[in-house]
């Protein structure tokens, strides 16, 4: 192309139309709904790929007085509109929450591993949701997944009926109504012959019990089952301590990490892992297993985990 | 009305990416591979590469500041012995030249890693292999805490180090400034006496967030270096002065998020531009950037050779 006008890359905005790609374009506002203290914005994004539940996107308002996208998880899909949950915590978020509907969104994702839904529902235990605060973002998607999985694939009769089970943890009742968003694909689990209890904890006992969502888990969780938990790193730090006194409990942590690009360029988003070695959260996570990040499955520290 | 030359290396346009704020193999796997076939740049610069692997500095690393951001990875990466046998084979598949930086902590690394670099080039290339592949040395790097940019600091040592590289190194040879310094024309008048065939200019400027909650600094290094549009006028300045005092070309970069912002380097007297920290918003950036500039090139009825250094002279 020496010498001639260069080539437009990539041709459209979705290079992974319809595949397995991530794209940025912009979206469109089309619901901006308020629960309590966070807000689930939904868009409608042109040749939005669909997303494995646990990935995120990099969003940033079109018209943003912030710098960088900011990494929210993926809470729900339907075709091209696509949900996430969001807490107003900072300057990019907060401008997230405040559009009304018919504004614009640049969008590049669906980013990261997500979870495996192999993994999660394998083995005789139930699976388990634990979330602290926001980090149930990625759970209405999780369970509408697990939903259509065993709506395609139904338990054996004579088996017991499984179970999901949902273990929430917020600040307060404001915060609580993050929970909701969670009703209908839970139903959509009950009617695929999925039982799927929940427990809602508060940390001010305005809703559910005065508790945190660890402390829940010590009722709760029982040997056998499979952990998918998200919040922020205090939260995955009691997480991974009540599970190394539980035995055969697997683990997998979605981590929070502030990130520039969300694909694996700026090496921001690094977390250390139990071999020592670092990886990113957003190209070799968001998702860890338990034996990635914590030595002999029990908690270590890991020097400078995610921020 | 685009091409660039560099040494001996052509561009298609001047646009660039800046060491360091893209992963092309990673965008490949994210994107598409349309990524590697029609890339987002006229010539990819991988992140520095050093001898060693590194596992970079601890967390937090990164914070988004007024009008940029602030880094502190530290050099992270898999050391030249990992490059060469995993990344460089897949990165020469490229249909674009590769601008390979290297960081040392001494004069002997620099050379090492030239020497490495060279003999797997002739390997995989030939004789030819000097149209492909150019080096950049990083001796500006602000968030390591030895060699690099306390060579880069001092005019004396830079002239050492890319004499040395210099001497085994016949393909296009770029060093990499850094602004932390008191006068940046003097370690650029050190490269180009010592053989540079064209300086980058600039790495990111040392700053220092705070945590708000703590009153404690934020980075994991402490220090990092800011870059971003808040950057844009102290680097048109640094450029500005090297293409008073340098003859030979100039890599502008530093806040460069538009193509006004391309041409107001090339105005200032870069011969290529380098997009660095929006590629983190939109790794296809430089591709916009391009199709932009041919746009507003066109508008003027220009050519980029007119426009570099333009601003030098009288309306």
């Amino acid at each position: 192309m020496a010498g001639g006008a260069p080539a437009v890359w990539p041709p459209v905005a979705g290079a992974g139309a319809g595949g397995a790609f991530a794209a940025r374009c912009l979206g469109a506002v089309v619901e901006n709904r308020s629960l309590g203290s966070l807000v689930w914005l939904t868009l409608e994004v042109p040749g939005w790929p669909g997303a494995v539940p646990g990935q995120f996107a990099m969003l940033q308002a079109r018209d943003s007085g912030c710098f960088l996208g900011r990494p929210l998880s993926v809470s729900a899909q339907y075709g091209e509109v696509v949900s996430f949950m969001i807490a107003p915590i900072g300057e990019g978020t907060r401008e997230l929450c405040a559009l009304s509907v018919g504004e614009q969104v640049w969008v590049l994702g669906p980013l990261g591993n997500g979870f495996d839904l192999d993994l999660l529902t394998a083995g005789p235990g139930r699976t388990v949701l634990v979330g602290g605060g926001v980090g149930a973002a990625p759970f209405p998607l999780l369970l509408s997944a697990l939903a259509a999985r065993y709506q395609q694939t139904p338990p054996p009769a004579d088996a017991p009926k499984p179970e999901v089970l949902v273990l929430l943890g917020f600040r307060d009742a404001s915060q609580a109504c993050g929970a909701g968003p969670l009703a209908g694909a839970a139903e959509e689990l009950e009617a695929a012959g999925v039982s799927c209890p929940g427990e809602v904890a508060t940390e001010d006992g305005s809703i559910g019990r005065p508790e945190r969502v660890t402390e829940t888990m010590w009722r709760q969780v029982r040997p056998g089952d499979r952990l998918a938990v998200c919040g922020p790193w205090p939260m995955i730090e009691g997480v991974a301590k009540v599970c190394a006194c539980i035995p055969d409990v697997q683990v997998w942590y979605s981590l929070e990490a502030g990130m520039a690009c969300g694909v694996g360029s700026c090496h921001g988003c690094v977390v250390t892992l139990a071999d020592g070695s670092r990886a990113r959260v957003c190209r070799e996570g968001p998702v860890f297993s338990s034996a990635a990040l914590f030595d002999r499955g029990c908690f270590d520290a890991p020097a400078g985990g995610a921020s | 009305m685009m091409p660039v030359r560099l040494g001996p290396l052509l561009l298609a346009h001047p646009i660039i990416n800046a060491s360091g704020t893209m992963e092309i193999l990673d965008l490949a796997e994210v994107l598409g591979p349309d990524v590697l076939s029609v890339p987002p740049v006229a010539a990819y610069v991988p992140k520095t590469i050093t001898m060693d692997a590194r596992t970079g500095n601890p967390a937090p690393r990164i914070l988004e500041t007024p009008g940029g951001m602030i880094n502190a990875i530290g050099l992270e990466g898999e050391g030249l012995k990992g490059f060469v046998a995993d990344r460089l084979p897949r990165l020469l598949a490229l249909p674009c030249p590769l601008i390979i930086s290297i960081g040392g902590f001494s004069l002997d690394e620099y050379v090492g890693l030239a020497a490495g670099l060279r003999e797997a080039l002739e390997a995989a290339l030939g004789d030819g292999w000097t149209a492909k592949a150019g080096l950049e040395l990083n001796i500006s790097c602000p968030n390591v805490h030895s060699g690099c940019v306390s060579i880069g600091s001092n005019p004396a040592e830079t002239e050492l180090v890319v004499g040395a590289v210099r001497k085994i190194w016949p393909g296009l040879l770029i060093a990499k400034l850094t602004p932390n310094v008191t006068d940046i024309t003097a370690i650029a008048r050190a490269a180009e006496a010592a053989g540079a065939d064209a300086v980058a200019a600039v790495n990111t400027y040392k700053g220092l967030v705070i945590d708000r909650k703590t009153l404690r600094p934020y980075l994991g290094n402490v220090t990092g270096g800011l870059s971003g549009p808040a950057i844009k006028p102290l680097a048109l300045r640094a450029v500005y002065e090297l293409y008073e005092t340098v003859g030979i070309p100039i890599v502008g970069m530093g806040g460069v998020a538009t193509a006004r912002d391309v041409l107001e380097f090339m105005a200032c007297g870069a011969a290529a531009v380098a997009v660095g920290s929006a590629a983190f918003r939109d790794p296809s950036v430089g591709a916009s950037l391009a199709v932009d500039l041919w746009d507003e090139l066109t508008a003027r009825g220009t050519s980029v050779a007119d426009v570099v250094g333009v601003a030098h002279r009288p309306v």
